[in-house]
């Protein structure tokens, strides 16, 4: 465990590997919510808190019931299950306390249970921080924070995203790319440009 | 909504026409093509010509077919065609230009709507699309000619490859036979616009001196990138070599003729800041850290991208409210 | 029963996941580099469509409102865990291509989604009907944007080489071409929309 590895971790889950230029997890979201700054940084939070824990209770739960019980094949069944239950209760959370909120986010929020983003970390911490059904040295701190990082690379697409189009709404774009089409357009452009990190080293 | 309060670039408040600046710019960038030209000979001078036609007849016909009205005059599509064939090696196989000129007018410009409303500065997205698809032709750059072989004699030139500078300072070997006076005239590899500082120089200094480009992001992007380079210089902290950092790779023409770009760039001068601060830094940790050697490209479209976000947060207060 | 071919056909172009409804795209950019690629990812979708929209339709009565959603999913996640394991064990090539995608197909806004608006409402045999059609138009738009990919950034159909001397574009095999490429034929594909009305 040392820094260079937190920091590569952090470049590759926030830049080169983005969860949502380069591996396309939550892009349902992506494009449907990034219209608008508010709602686009309020949903970025909200899928970064839910990243972050679910990466630790999915640790916990591989780590201290599903490989001493051998039953990692239920593992797909198992995280999604958990996934769930707590967006559940993280969606109750947000009813109670700010109601304008939850409307905004409409369809969106229950979506967070099927947000790929957020089973997609966990399966990627298994695949990355155990090796033969062994948790590697400091796997749960590296879990922790791939959680931490894939929701602040969600965060950066989700605002920079959500400038842009807000300020295309005052341009003249042809019709027929108008919203998805052109959305998906300047997300390539900035997945090329994210490639300038390609192959960072420390 | 407020619709009607919230303008975006370029603001001509003066009786300069868009055109004219544009124009303006054309010809404060011909000098480096110019010096080019006596580096690398003919190829360079094919490769320039290749990109700005190829543009100017893209940008046409996609205004036809769109059947908007045709403004080749405003010398926008010329100049994005001609920095682009800026960015590009001065061997570059001919394909290679009319695609690059292509995807930077279509896909950089047009598709957003045309002058005005693109978000990310359209050269570089032709560029960095180049360097994707084919890193291999963008990275394979010409030595300059030998001495005794003029313009003339060049149409018959077998080019051979060099590296560029940075390229020998990522390597890890010395760059020692390289002088400061040399990097400076431009007797080095590298795309063929960037090369000669001197010339690059003279056309920024009279943008400067017209007033079509403030003195902000240049300034401040350069000093960021020199300050950052000779704090982690590759002999331990604060021992960098910032003189060779700032005049190698593609800094200067960059951070004068692509980051100070109107349309995407912020507005307000805090903005400017925040934004040519970012491209500094990007391009350093590119420089010293990514897979690439040169990293200003990359950087300023990543801060246009930014752009609109830091636009939305430094926003002149609006009176009375 | 009674099988209704509306039902299917939909799926296809009117109704297309893909590009018209927009959904599920995170497997349809992400596993589309090549057509193989592509087309083990559309049958192992199509596969977990079927399966969980006959299910669903069969308990649709049984299963109380407010705890709906989290007993789709174990049904979805229980037929997707059958196909992971199925893939490692017949094709585990495939299986190591498509890497976390499979397992994320449990989170595919496709099956989740026909679950919810259509298999939790209609009788079985159309449920079928609807799975296969979704099914189909989901690997006919893979299909589509895989092919697409592999010709222009490996210049190869199906693994073999078509034109000798072409420079394959590599910004095609990389993420920030099948945006590129979906973008572009969301417009296309407006462009003919907008001519015919």
């Amino acid at each position: 465990m040392n820094i260079g590895q937190f920091l590569a971790i952090f470049i590759s889950a926030v830049f080169v590997y983005n969860v949502i230029l380069s591996r396309f997890l939550g892009l349902c979201s992506f494009i449907a919510i990034s219209k608008q700054t508010k709602p686009a940084l309020a949903m970025s939070l909200a899928v970064m808190f839910v990243t972050t824990m679910s990466s630790v209770i999915t640790w916990f739960i591989y780590r201290f019931l599903l490989i001493p019980f051998n039953i990692t094949y239920l593992r797909t069944i198992a995280f999604i299950l958990v996934i769930a239950t707590f967006v559940q209760l993280v969606e109750m959370i947000i009813k109670k306390i700010s109601p304008p909120l939850y409307r905004f986010f409409g369809i969106y929020l229950p979506l967070i249970t099927v947000n790929c983003a957020v089973l997609g970390v966990a399966v990627l911490n298994i695949d990355m921080f155990f090796v033969n059904g062994k948790a590697i040295e400091g796997s749960f701190y590296y879990s922790l924070f791939q959680g931490i990082c894939v929701g602040i690379g969600y965060t950066i697409a989700m605002l920079l995203m959500s400038g842009i189009r807000e300020r295309l709404d005052f341009c003249d774009i042809p019709k027929c790319v108008k919203d998805f089409p052109l959305a998906f357009i300047i997300a390539s452009i900035m997945s090329m440009s994210f490639m300038g990190f390609n192959g960072f080293k420390f | 909504m407020n619709k009607l309060t919230v303008s975006y670039s370029p603001h001509l408040h003066t009786n300069q026409s868009c055109a004219k600046i544009m124009w303006s710019v054309f010809a404060s960038l011909l000098p480096a093509g110019i010096a080019a030209i006596f580096i690398f000979g003919a190829a360079a001078l094919w490769v320039i010509l290749l990109g700005v036609i190829s543009a100017l007849v893209t940008e046409g016909l996609l205004q036809y077919f769109n059947k908007k009205k045709i403004t080749l005059s405003d010398g926008s599509a010329a100049l994005t065609g001609l920095l682009l064939s800026y960015n590009l090696p001065a061997n570059s196989p001919w394909w290679l230009v009319v695609i690059g000129s292509f995807f930077s007018v279509f896909i950089g410009k047009q598709i957003f709507g045309g002058l005005g409303q693109n978000i990310f500065n359209p050269a570089l997205v032709g560029r960095v699309f180049l360097m994707t698809c084919w890193p291999k032709y963008m990275t394979n750059f010409m030595k300059p000619l030998d001495a005794g072989i003029n313009f003339f004699k060049s149409f018959n030139y077998d080019a051979v490859t060099a590296a560029t500078p940075l390229m020998m300072a990522k390597e890890g070997k010395a760059v020692i036979d390289i002088s400061y006076w040399d990097l400076f005239l431009g007797k080095h590899g590298g795309c063929l616009g960037e090369v000669c500082i001197l010339a690059l120089l003279a056309g920024a200094l009279f943008l400067l001196l017209k007033k079509y480009i403030s003195w902000h992001i240049p300034i401040i992007y350069i000093a960021t990138v020199g300050v950052f380079s000779w704090i982690f210089g590759s002999k331990g902290l604060f021992s960098g070599d910032f003189l060779f950092s700032i005049l190698s790779g593609g800094l200067i023409l960059g951070a004068f003729f692509m980051a100070t770009d109107y349309v995407t760039s912020p507005l307000t001068r805090k903005g400017q800041a925040i934004f040519a601060a970012g491209c500094g830094i990007l391009t350093v940790v590119i420089r010293l850290w990514g897979g690439y050697p040169e990293g200003v490209s990359y950087a300023i479209l990543m801060m246009n991208a930014a752009t609109p976000i830091i636009d939305r947060y430094t926003k002149n207060r609006i009176f009375g409210r | 029963m009674k099988f209704d071919s509306k039902e299917f056909i939909k799926g296809l172009i009117k109704e297309n996941p893909t590009f018209v409804l927009a959904l599920g795209l995170c497997p349809t950019l992400a596993v589309s580099t090549a057509l193989t690629n592509g087309l083990g990812m559309g049958i192992a979708a199509t596969f977990v469509l079927i399966g969980s929209n006959i299910f669903i339709s069969l308990i649709k009565n049984i299963v109380p409102d407010k705890i709906r959603i989290p007993c789709y999913i174990v049904v979805i996640a229980t037929f997707v865990t059958i196909t992971e394991l199925f893939m490692k064990a017949y094709s585990p090539a495939l299986n190591r291509a498509l890497g976390i995608y499979v397992p994320l197909i449990v989170v595919n806004c496709i099956v989740l989604g026909r679950a919810e608006a259509y298999a939790s409402k209609s009788s079985v045999s159309n449920s079928i009907m609807d799975a296969l059609g979704m099914g189909l138009g989901f690997t006919l738009a893979l299909l589509l944007i895989s092919g697409i990919r592999e010709i222009l950034g490996l210049g190869t159909f199906f693994g073999y080489k078509i034109i000798k001397s072409y420079e394959p574009m590599f910004i095609f095999a990389l993420p920030s071409g099948a945006l590129l490429v979906i973008g572009l034929l969301m417009g296309f594909l407006n462009l003919l929309k907008n001519k015919k009305t």
